[in-house]
């Protein structure tokens, strides 16, 4: 039988374009010193790490080896991962597993991604996903979404306008949130003017590169109940990755998060997604991503949430609280970006969000990581046991 | 004056000045391959619902059996999506970055499966989904058993 888990504490760096003044590991440190002085621990109170980067976005091999001993952890165990966007997402996963084993007190998950290092090389694309797949195309996450957005386009309805009436929601929530990269005072003009990337994909339609790490401490219910007054709770988790299997092949513009969520609702009760989960935190690459995905997590019918965003209903304090923090669209260092996303939902349901705070309680919140061509990684947070 | 100065941060720059030519084993996609070098899309039939996939695989991945069946796609499909990069984006074949004129699009092939290709139309305005489309291939003595032996697809008037 698994233990119940919780987060006992979390800690982001305050993400930047470029962060010059740390290493790849100190920058890692940084995060970890916020996590264990929101959680009122010391390294010594660790006794498991679940650690990882998209190596190819940060141009180093086996950054344990740099990251290990800046962190003060030689000697412990500890795993690390990699898996393009779903990094910090399958990073998580891990440490859910590791603490749901009884077999550790505190697991530390830590990633990162300093894209500051590699001049943004990766949003230029090169097949080497599969070269004998892919190698033809010079293919990225700016050309997945140009893709997909195309075929929701054709199939919805939905316009440019719409798609930079979301992007300028993303940044009015990032303005609020003092960790985001991105705080640009956009209006829908600003974004339609901006350069063209694959149309319909405009620069600001796409997360920017980011310099930054994000981490928590997942701890067994005997342990977290010791360790904090608020811990939040790991209700459930799932990882999805038969993306281009599952999805492509059928519908240009899903991913797996539909399977991954009726899954995950199903083991927990869940009927009406809307109601029963007050905050999302849904890892989108793109601003147009955010309409499908609300489409996918269930909140609205297919090919219609554009609507929601034409009647202003998407937001903070709104009828939709899809990403108080801003998103993706705001911040990216991309490994890190999912364990973002957990940490902001982690704020929200203690009520810890500050500027960006949800009103009202927040039992239930939903964070997300996606990657490649639509895999998921589903983490479902609980105020309450 | 201090004999320590202040340091201000800084990016150290390196390249990898390394060419590097990996060997990969295409094993069961190898038939898929040949077909290419002989103008032929072939993909793998899954025995349960008859569904084709490109890229082939020996199991069904909604079904997980195994597929033994292989079936000729045809030369023509119906566009799904289409989309045209406006900035200069790495070849990886070249390791260069290079502007593209064409578009990048995906086709629904007459056997069922669905691929990716380059399109001979360069406007993307006049491509539009459900569009008949058919396969431009290289010449067959230029022919090497990649995807990119159809060198484009061109929009077929109906």
């Amino acid at each position: 039988m698994a233990e119940r888990i919780a987060i006992v504490g979390v800690g982001q760096t305050h993400h930047k374009s470029k962060r010059p003044d740390v290493t790849t590991a100190e920058l890692c440190a940084e995060a970890v010193e916020r996590c264990l002085e929101d959680a009122g621990m010391q390294m010594k109170d660790i006794d498991h790490l679940v650690m990882g980067s998209f190596e190819v976005a940060d141009g180093y091999y086996s950054p344990d080896k740099w990251i290990i001993p800046e962190l003060g952890v030689v000697g412990k165990s500890g795993l690390e991962m990699q898996n393009v966007g779903t990094t910090g997402g399958v990073v998580a996963a891990a440490s859910f597993n590791s603490a749901a084993t009884g077999l550790f007190d505190a697991v530390l998950c830590l990633a990162w991604q300093k894209m500051d290092e590699a001049a943004g090389a990766f949003g230029r694309g090169g097949g080497g996903a599969n070269e004998y797949w892919t190698g033809q195309f010079p293919m990225s996450p700016i050309t997945n979404f140009a893709r997909r957005t195309y075929a929701y386009m054709d199939r919805s309805g939905c316009t440019e306008e719409h798609i930079a009436i979301v992007r300028v929601k993303q940044d009015q929530c990032a303005m609020k949130n003092e960790y985001a990269q991105l705080r640009l005072g956009l209006t829908v003009e600003k974004v339609m003017q901006d350069v063209l990337l694959a149309w319909p994909i405009r620069r600001l339609h796409m997360c920017p590169t980011t310099a930054g790490a994000a981490a928590c401490i997942v701890c067994p219910e005997e342990k977290a109940k010791k360790v904090t007054n608020k811990p939040v709770w790991v209700e459930d988790w799932l990882t999805c990755h038969q993306g281009g299997a599952l999805t492509m092949a059928e519908d240009p513009t899903a991913s797996t998060l539909r399977y991954a969520c009726n899954v995950v609702y199903k083991r927990c009760g869940i009927t009406n997604p809307l109601k029963e989960i007050q905050a999302w935190e849904v890892y989108e690459p793109a601003s147009p991503a955010e309409l499908r995905w609300i489409e996918e997590v269930g909140i609205c019918e297919d090919y219609t949430a554009w609507k929601l965003f034409e009647q202003n209903k998407v937001g903070i304090d709104k009828e939709v609280p899809f990403n108080p923090s801003g998103g993706v669209t705001a911040t990216n260092p991309i490994g890190a970006t999912p364990v973002v996303r957990l940490v902001e939902a982690v704020l929200q349901v203690r009520g810890d969000a500050g500027e960006h705070q949800i009103q009202g309680k927040i039992e239930r919140a939903l964070a997300t990581g996606y990657g490649g061509q639509g895999e998921n990684v589903i983490m479902l947070l609980r105020k309450s046991l | 004056m201090s004999t320590e100065e202040k340091q201000e941060p800084e990016f150290i720059q390196f390249r990898y000045p390394r060419q590097v030519t990996y060997h990969h084993a295409l094993g069961y996609q190898s038939k898929f391959a040949n077909g290419l070098k002989q103008g032929r899309i072939l993909a793998t039939k899954c025995p349960v619902d008859g569904r084709c996939t490109i890229p082939p695989r020996i199991v069904c991945p909604f079904h997980h059996v195994r597929q033994t069946e292989w079936v000729d796609q045809g030369q023509r499909g119906r566009l799904i999506s289409a989309f045209k990069i406006n900035f200069p984006m790495f070849n990886s074949r070249t390791g260069e970055l290079q502007n593209w004129e064409n578009p990048i699009i995906a086709v629904e092939l007459e056997g069922g499966a669905r691929m990716d290709g380059w399109c001979a139309e360069m406007d993307p305005e006049k491509l539009k989904t459900g569009m008949l489309m058919e396969a431009v291939w290289r010449p067959e003595e230029e022919r090497q058993g990649r995807a990119d032996d159809i060198l484009y697809w061109k929009p077929v008037e109906e």
